[in-house]
C-alpha cells in the first residue's frame, strides 16, 4: 500500500554499497551527529563486491564479506531504508521521492549509486541461462549454475570477465573466454602482461578467444547459442555477460544535474559537489578532475570508492576534502595478482623490471618524460608499494636502473628520494 | 617460555621484513627502528603473506590488497582487514633473535 508520509533527515545517502557505507563511516568520524538515513534497493547491508568474483564464485553459501563488521555498521547509527528504490530527485525542494510512495527531505544528498552491468540485447537480463554480475544475488544465482562438466561462456575478458572465468574453472567448470579486443586487458597493462595472462588463461584450460566479436547470441530454456563474428558457433549450458558497467545516473540526469559527456558519470568536484549544491556523488558513479591525467574521469575501482566517499563526506559537512590518493586497483586472476598504480595512457614509456615467464612476478612502470606515472605489478604488489612515493613526489628515474634486478628495489628508492629532496629548491 | 632463535639480528635492515617458519608456524618478522617484531604471516583477509608487504612507520601494508597491521599489537588499521593479525613475543640477546613458541 501506498505510503505518502514525509521523513526527514540532515544527510541522505542513496545508494548501499561500498562508497555509501564509508561515507557514513567518514561522517561519523568526521563529527557528524546528526541521523544518516541510507536508502538502498538491495536488500542486504552494505557487502564488499570484489569477491562476488572470486569467493562467492568459488563456493556454495559463500558469506558476504560486509564493508563494515557489523559492529561498526551498527556503530554509524544509520537509518538504513533497505531493499527500497528511490524514483526521483527533487533538487529545488531537497527532497527524495521513494519507489514506495514516501517521500524523504534532506539538507545534503550524497549519490553513491554505483552502476549496472551493460546489457546485450540478444541476452536481455532474465533471459533463460543468462546472467550478470554486478550484485550479491547475481553471484550467488551465477554459482548455483557452475557445476563441474558445465559449458560456461563468458562474453568478455576484462578484470571481471577474467576473474569469473578463472573462479568457475575452478569449480570444474568447462570455460569458454571470449573478447572483442585483440589483447587481455589491453587497454591497461603492457602487451607482455596480456601475452602472459592469455597464457596463465589457456594453462588453465579455458578456451580464450581473442579479438572474437560475437554476431548472434540466442538463449533458451536448453542452451545458449552464440555465433561469432567469424563464423564459429558455440553452445553453452550458461552464459555470463561482462561487458562492463553503465553507471547509474538517471536520478542525476533527470534532477538535471551536469553528467560528463565523455565518461557518463555525474560531475563532480574535489570534496564529491555536484551541480547542485546540496547534492554530492561518489563511487563508480562519480567523474572527477584527475590531475595526474589532466582530465575527468570515472574510476571503477574498490579503492576509488573509499576515497572519494571519504571526500564526499567532508564535503557534505563543508570541510576541505583530504588530498586525492594516486589511483590505486587490483585483481585477482585465478591464484594471481595484478595490481596498478595510476592510470595508462598512450605517451608513456614502458620499462619492466623481471622476467614474468621466469619468475612468474614482474613490475612495468609507464613513465612520461622519466617520471612514473603508471605503474603495473604482477604477483609483486608489495613493490610497487615500495614505488609509490616516486609517483607521488614526481621524481624521474633511470629507466635501466630500474628495470637492474640485482638493485635491491627499496633502499634505490630512498635513494632517488633523497635525490630529488636534495635538488628540489 | 620457551624461546627458538630464528634470525641474527643484522640479517635484517630497519624496515625489513621476512618470512620466518617455526615448526608448522609461519611467522613475519620485522625490524623497525632497531627492535623486532613478529606476526604470524598470513594476512587475515585474504591469503597473502606479511612478508611480501611494505613496512613502514612499525606498520605492515599488505602486498595484495593495501591492508594496514600495527605490527606491535597486530591491530587491523584500515579496509579491506576488520580481523587482527596474532602477535609473538620476541626477545633479542646480542645478535640472536629468539620468538616465544608459537605453537606454546
Amino acid at each position: 500500500m501506498a505510503d505518502a508520509s514525509e521523513l526527514r533527515t540532515p544527510i541522505a545517502i542513496v545508494g548501499a554499497g561500498q562508497a555509501a557505507a564509508r561515507a557514513a563511516q567518514a561522517l561519523r568520524a568526521l563529527g557528524h551527529a546528526g541521523a544518516i538515513t541510507m536508502v538502498g534497493d538491495e536488500p542486504h547491508r552494505p557487502y564488499e563486491r570484489p569477491p562476488l568474483s572470486k569467493a562467492v564464485l568459488q563456493a556454495d553459501d559463500a558469506p558476504a564479506t560486509p564493508v563494515l563488521p557489523d559492529a561498526a555498521f551498527d556503530d554509524s547509527r544509520i537509518d538504513w531504508l533497505a531493499g527500497t528504490r528511490v524514483q526521483r530527485l527533487d533538487p529545488a525542494a531537497r527532497r527524495l521521492h521513494l519507489a514506495d510512495g514516501r517521500t524523504l527531505h534532506y539538507e545534503r544528498c550524497l549519490l553513491a549509486t554505483g552502476g549496472t552491468a551493460r546489457t546485450l540485447p540478444a541476452l536481455p537480463p532474465g533471459a533463460p541461462r543468462t546472467h550478470y554480475l554486478r550484485t550479491l544475488d547475481d553471484a550467488r544465482r551465477l554459482r548455483a549454475s557452475l557445476r563441474p562438466g558445465a559449458r560456461l561462456a563468458v562474453i568478455g575478458a576484462g578484470f571481471l570477465g577474467l576473474e569469473a572465468a578463472l573462479s568457475a574453472r575452478r569449480s570444474g567448470v568447462e570455460v569458454t573466454l571470449v573478447e572483442s579486443a585483440p589483447l587481455l586487458l589491453g587497454r591497461f597493462v603492457p602487451a607482455a602482461l596480456s601475452d602472459w595472462l592469455a597464457r596463465m588463461v589457456a594453462g588453465q584450460g579455458i578456451a580464450l578467444h581473442l579479438g572474437q566479436g560475437l554476431a548472434a547470441a540466442r538463449a533458451d530454456a536448453d542452451a545458449v547459442h552464440l555465433r561469432f563474428a567469424d563464423g564459429a558457433e558455440l553452445a553453452a549450458d550458461a552464459v555470463l555477460v561482462a561487458i562492463g558497467l553503465v553507471p547509474a545516473v538517471d536520478l542525476a540526469r533527470d534532477a538535471g544535474l551536469a553528467i560528463d559527456a565523455d565518461d557518463g558519470g555525474i560531475a563532480v568536484g574535489p570534496g564529491g559537489q555536484t551541480s547542485d549544491a546540496a547534492v554530492f556523488a561518489a563511487g563508480d558513479c562519480a567523474s572527477q578532475f584527475r590531475t595526474t591525467l589532466g582530465r575527468r574521469a570515472r574510476i571503477e575501482s574498490w579503492h576509488n570508492a573509499n576515497e572519494q566517499a571519504a571526500a564526499a563526506a567532508s564535503g557534505l559537512l563543508g570541510l576541505a576534502p583530504p588530498a586525492p590518493a594516486y589511483p590505486w586497483f587490483w585483481t585477482d586472476p585465478g591464484e594471481h595478482n595484478v595490481q596498478m598504480l595510476g592510470l595508462p595512457a598512450a605517451d608513456l614509456q614502458y620499462v619492466c623490471r623481471g622476467d614474468p615467464d621466469a619468475a612468474g612476478r614482474a613490475l612495468w612502470l609507464g613513465l612520461r618524460d622519466g617520471v612514473p606515472v603508471h605503474g603495473v605489478a604482477l604477483n609483486t604488489g608489495g613493490d610497487l608499494r615500495a614505488l609509490r612515493p616516486l609517483f607521488e613526489q614526481r621524481v624521474a628515474i633511470a629507466p635501466e636502473a630500474f628495470a637492474a634486478e640485482a638493485t635491491a628495489l627499496r633502499p634505490w628508492v630512498k635513494a632517488r628520494l633523497a635525490a630529488a629532496a636534495a635538488v628540489a629548491p | 617460555m620457551n624461546w627458538i632463535r630464528i634470525a641474527a639480528a643484522d640479517d635484517l635492515q630497519d624496515d625489513e621484513v621476512r618470512a620466518v617458519t617455526v615448526g608448522s608456524a609461519r611467522i613475519a618478522l620485522y625490524r623497525s627502528e632497531g627492535e623486532f617484531f613478529a606476526t604470524d604471516n598470513r594476512c587475515t583477509h585474504a591469503e597473502a603473506q606479511m612478508s611480501d608487504g611494505y613496512l613502514e612507520d612499525g606498520c605492515i601494508e599488505c602486498p595484495l590488497h593495501q591492508a594496514r597491521f600495527d605490527i606491535r599489537t597486530g591491530a587491523a588499521l584500515c579496509a579491506p582487514a576488520t580481523e587482527p593479525l596474532r602477535t609473538h613475543a620476541v626477545r633479542r640477546d646480542g645478535n640472536d633473535v629468539y620468538i616465544a613458541d608459537p605453537a606454546a
